[in-house]
């Protein structure tokens, strides 16, 4: 009997039944969508604003500017505790040296670096890392360097030597001499413009420090600064300084690359780190909002439409009520028809959202998304419970129908 | 007249006579419409904060003498090469600055080399009421100087062995200066090899007053005006070198074009979701009253008539939804910048036209569709319940 009223009520008025279907599968697919970016989008804006620069300088320990790092400690960064919150080094091995080209010369600096390098380490897996990944901003004209000997020349340097892209530039450092092909001009705006970037190898042999390098940059994703991360880990007790290492603050991941790398000290490099903090900490806190604002708009509208479809079903209930149903049947009636309605709402809803937190996430930021597992039951979940909660009000005023009245119009 | 009375007439009773039914569509049309309001003033005035919060990220443009050698970025890179000084003059800057109508934020800065015992010190003079605003990255321990005090770079300190409180007498060319250190800075970058002192007392303690090495500035401007702006600054200052720093200006760029990107595509699923939802409401209504929709025609009434009076109905409903619907967005609004960017939101007055226009636009859509279906029906079969 019951399976019979709930077929007929759904073949009977297709329309508003299709109407609140709608409106449910609306609100599925915001929730679904919003919950699905919303954890996501954090990620995905803290790894745009890495596109700013490394964050911390790895250089020797030494302080009278000499002394080097080894290039062989440089694969033990990718097994580090925070090794999945680091998304790129590069190492720099700096020298002075008199460029010539042609009839010209000039006193400079030679920069022997990685540009895209393939690394392996043992039990991770394969990355590469290098200037291209570490440095977004760089504008280079030319190509980037493939050979031993090919080098990008900044702008600067290369007005003054007077080279353009295929030019060949010497570079002297105590009597050894190495030729260059220029195969890229880059543009930063920084003093980049001033060096030349060649392969670490060719460097190294240039200044006779094989396996050296200078400085270190690494890039890490890190959680901001607040006032138990800014204490002095010197200070702490061995509790706190537990949680300050776990936890990934900019100064702790610092400190977890230092141990690595034999003979270093990491500094952050306070004007990207101080700032990326700050705007993460404010794009969070909006995304928050707004999913908020989402989830309460598609509840608000779930449950207005119910309302106004019950409202206009009084006669029908009055009819039953005056036949002899009572408070029982009709609860069950109408709570099978909202069950029926809000599952299959919610299961198209979370459909449509996944597809929609999908396209939101390839055009802004030009990646696929994973929506968690558990999101799908939640979305029908919180369908059937927004219904429930939509139809509570009409239904208790649909009870107190007077069978009597209504009838008689 | 008469007539147009009479149709006011009905449009009210009818709403009045069922106040649950007319209170919850006020209610949906006001969320949707707030949720416009909200949205649109929020992702207005994000473009704006966040172009503010990444201004922390440094200056984007640098004025340097023609001769002198790009020495700008973050980070530790920076390899020092001593080249032949050569300076500008602060005058010429800030006349070209005022000439090319420009809004950015400046900081001028003077390289020197002073003799401290029996060694030459790198300092630099700034003006610190200048770097406290826009070098917020700046981590400091001690106070910042007054006159005659001085801040020295973390590394410098620990090599020099200096402390807060010391004190340091300074031999330059032009005259010898007695500081007091005031405190210990670190940034990570280049500034922790640096000894900083007041800008003036620098310039005297050399002989070059008026004179800078380097002016950092923070331009104001969006899009791609800032390589515009770097352009027009360039032709004013002939004998300087404009560059635009990559690192920042363009990272910026990137960024702020997501940032809004991200709030219009949130914007357009939250509106479209919402104004479906709201749409369907509408339209339950609607079609519960067909049998109304009957009785009308059976008295006559013309399909333009009825029309009218259901368009009527809608679009008062539009109004006043649109209406409440902006004051509740506008206060949603309001609340969300002045938690996240302890600013108030910008009052902009056209959002209250979307606002009608999105409420009364869902009103009239969710009226009129079911309208024209109920047309179909005949007032006699409408009429018998069917």
């Amino acid at each position: 009997m019951l399976i019979r009223i709930l077929k007929n009520s759904f073949l009977k008025r297709p329309k508003s039944v299709l109407l609140v279907f709608i409106s449910i599968t609306m609100g599925a697919a915001v929730a679904t969508a919003f919950l699905g970016i919303a954890g996501e989008v954090s990620h995905k804006m803290a790894l745009e604003l890495r596109s700013y620069g490394a964050n911390i300088l790895l250089e020797p320990a030494a302080l009278e500017g000499g002394g080097y790092l080894r290039e062989a400690d440089l694969p033990k960064i990718k097994t580090v505790f925070w090794k999945y919150n680091i998304t790129g080094f590069n190492p720099y091995l700096f020298g002075v040296a008199e460029f010539s080209a042609g009839t010209r010369r000039e006193r400079g600096v030679v920069s022997g670096t990685w540009f895209t390098k393939r690394l392996e380490v043992p039990g991770e897996e394969s990355s590469v890392q290098g200037i291209k990944g570490i440095a977004p901003w760089w504008e280079v004209q030319g190509n980037w360097p493939a050979a031993a000997d090919e080098a990008i020349i900044g702008a600067a340097l290369a007005r003054r030597l007077r080279v353009a892209v295929g030019s060949e530039v010497a570079a002297a450092i105590h009597g050894r001499t190495q030729r260059f092909r220029v195969c890229g001009i880059v543009t930063t705006g920084g003093f980049e413009e001033e060096q030349l970037f060649a392969p670490l190898v060719t460097v190294q042999e240039l200044m006779e420090q094989q396996g050296k390098v200078s400085r270190v940059l690494v890039s890490a994703l890190t959680v901001p600064m607040d006032d138990f991360g800014k204490k002095d880990p010197a200070t702490m007790s061995k509790d706190e300084y537990e949680k300050w290492y776990c936890t990934a603050y900019v100064t702790s991941v610092a400190k977890n690359v230092e141990e690595v790398m034999g003979g270093s000290r990491a500094k952050p490099i306070w004007q990207i780190a101080s700032a990326e903090g700050a705007l993460l900490k404010k794009l969070n806190a909006v995304m928050i909002f707004l999913t908020v604002l989402a989830l309460g708009a598609s509840a608000t509208a779930v449950s207005t439409s119910l309302m106004a479809s019950m409202a206009e079903r009084s006669r029908e209930i009055a009819l039953m009520k005056a036949v002899g149903a009572d408070r029982f049947q009709i609860s069950t009636i109408f709570i099978g028809e909202t069950l029926i309605i809000s599952l299959t709402g919610g299961f198209v809803g979370y459909l449509l959202g996944e597809q929609l937190s999908e396209l939101i996430s390839r055009t802004v930021f030009n990646s696929t998304i994973v929506s968690p597992l558990w999101l799908f039951p939640t979305a029908i979940a919180s369908a059937f419970v927004v219904a429930l909660a939509g139809s509570v009000a009409p239904l208790r005023r649909a009870l107190l129908i007077e069978p009597v009245r209504v009838l008689k119009g | 007249m008469h007539r147009r009375r009479w149709l006011l007439q009905l449009v009210l009773k009818a709403l009045a006579h069922r106040k649950g039914r007319t209170v919850l569509l006020l209610a949906v049309l006001a969320m949707a419409s707030s949720l416009a309001t909200a949205l649109g003033i929020v992702s207005y005035s994000m473009g704006k904060r966040v172009a503010e919060e990444v201004r922390k990220y440094g200056a984007n443009l640098v004025v340097l003498p023609e001769s002198a050698r790009l020495d700008v970025g973050s980070g530790g890179l920076n390899f020092g090469v001593i080249s032949e000084p050569a300076y500008l003059k602060q005058r010429d800057v800030e006349d070209a600055l005022a000439k090319s109508g420009l809004k950015a934020e400046r900081s001028f800065h003077l390289r020197g080399a002073l003799h401290w015992k029996d060694a030459d010190l790198m300092v630099e003079g700034v003006n610190f009421a200048d770097i406290r605003r826009l070098f917020p990255w700046w981590q400091l321990k001690g106070s910042w100087p007054a006159a005659g005090e001085t801040l020295v770079g973390l590394d410098l300190a620990t090599r020099l062995k200096l402390r807060t409180g010391d004190t340091m007498e300074l031999a330059g060319k032009g005259q010898t200066v007695r500081l007091r250190v005031s405190g210990i800075v670190s940034s990570g970058g280049e500034e922790d090899g640096l000894l900083f002192l007041s800008l003036p007392e620098l310039q005297r303690a050399l002989g070059l007053d008026g004179q800078a090495t380097l002016v950092r500035l923070m331009v104001t401007a969006g899009g791609d005006s800032l390589k515009k702006s770097a352009a027009a600054l360039q032709l004013l200052l002939p004998s300087a070198k404009v560059s635009e720093v990559r690192q920042t200006a363009r990272t910026s760029e990137g960024l702020l074009a997501k940032v809004k990107l991200l709030m219009i595509m949130v914007t357009a699923v939250v509106l479209i979701s919402a104004g479906s939802s709201v749409t369907g409401t509408m339209s339950t209504t609607v079609l519960e009253r067909s049998k109304e929709i009957g009785l009308m025609k059976a008295m006559g009434g013309t399909r333009w008539e009825v029309m009218l009076i259901f368009c009527g109905e809608a679009a008062l409903l539009g109004v006043l939804g649109g209406l409440a619907g902006y004051l509740l967005g506008s206060l949603v609004a309001q609340f969300i910048t002045r938690t996240v960017f302890a600013a108030s939101a910008e009052f902009i007055p056209w959002m209250a036209g979307i606002s009608l226009g999105v409420s009364l636009f869902l009103a009239l859509l969710g009226s009129l569709g079911p309208m024209v279906s109920v047309f179909k029906l005949d007032p006699v079969r409408s009429l018998r319940g069917e």
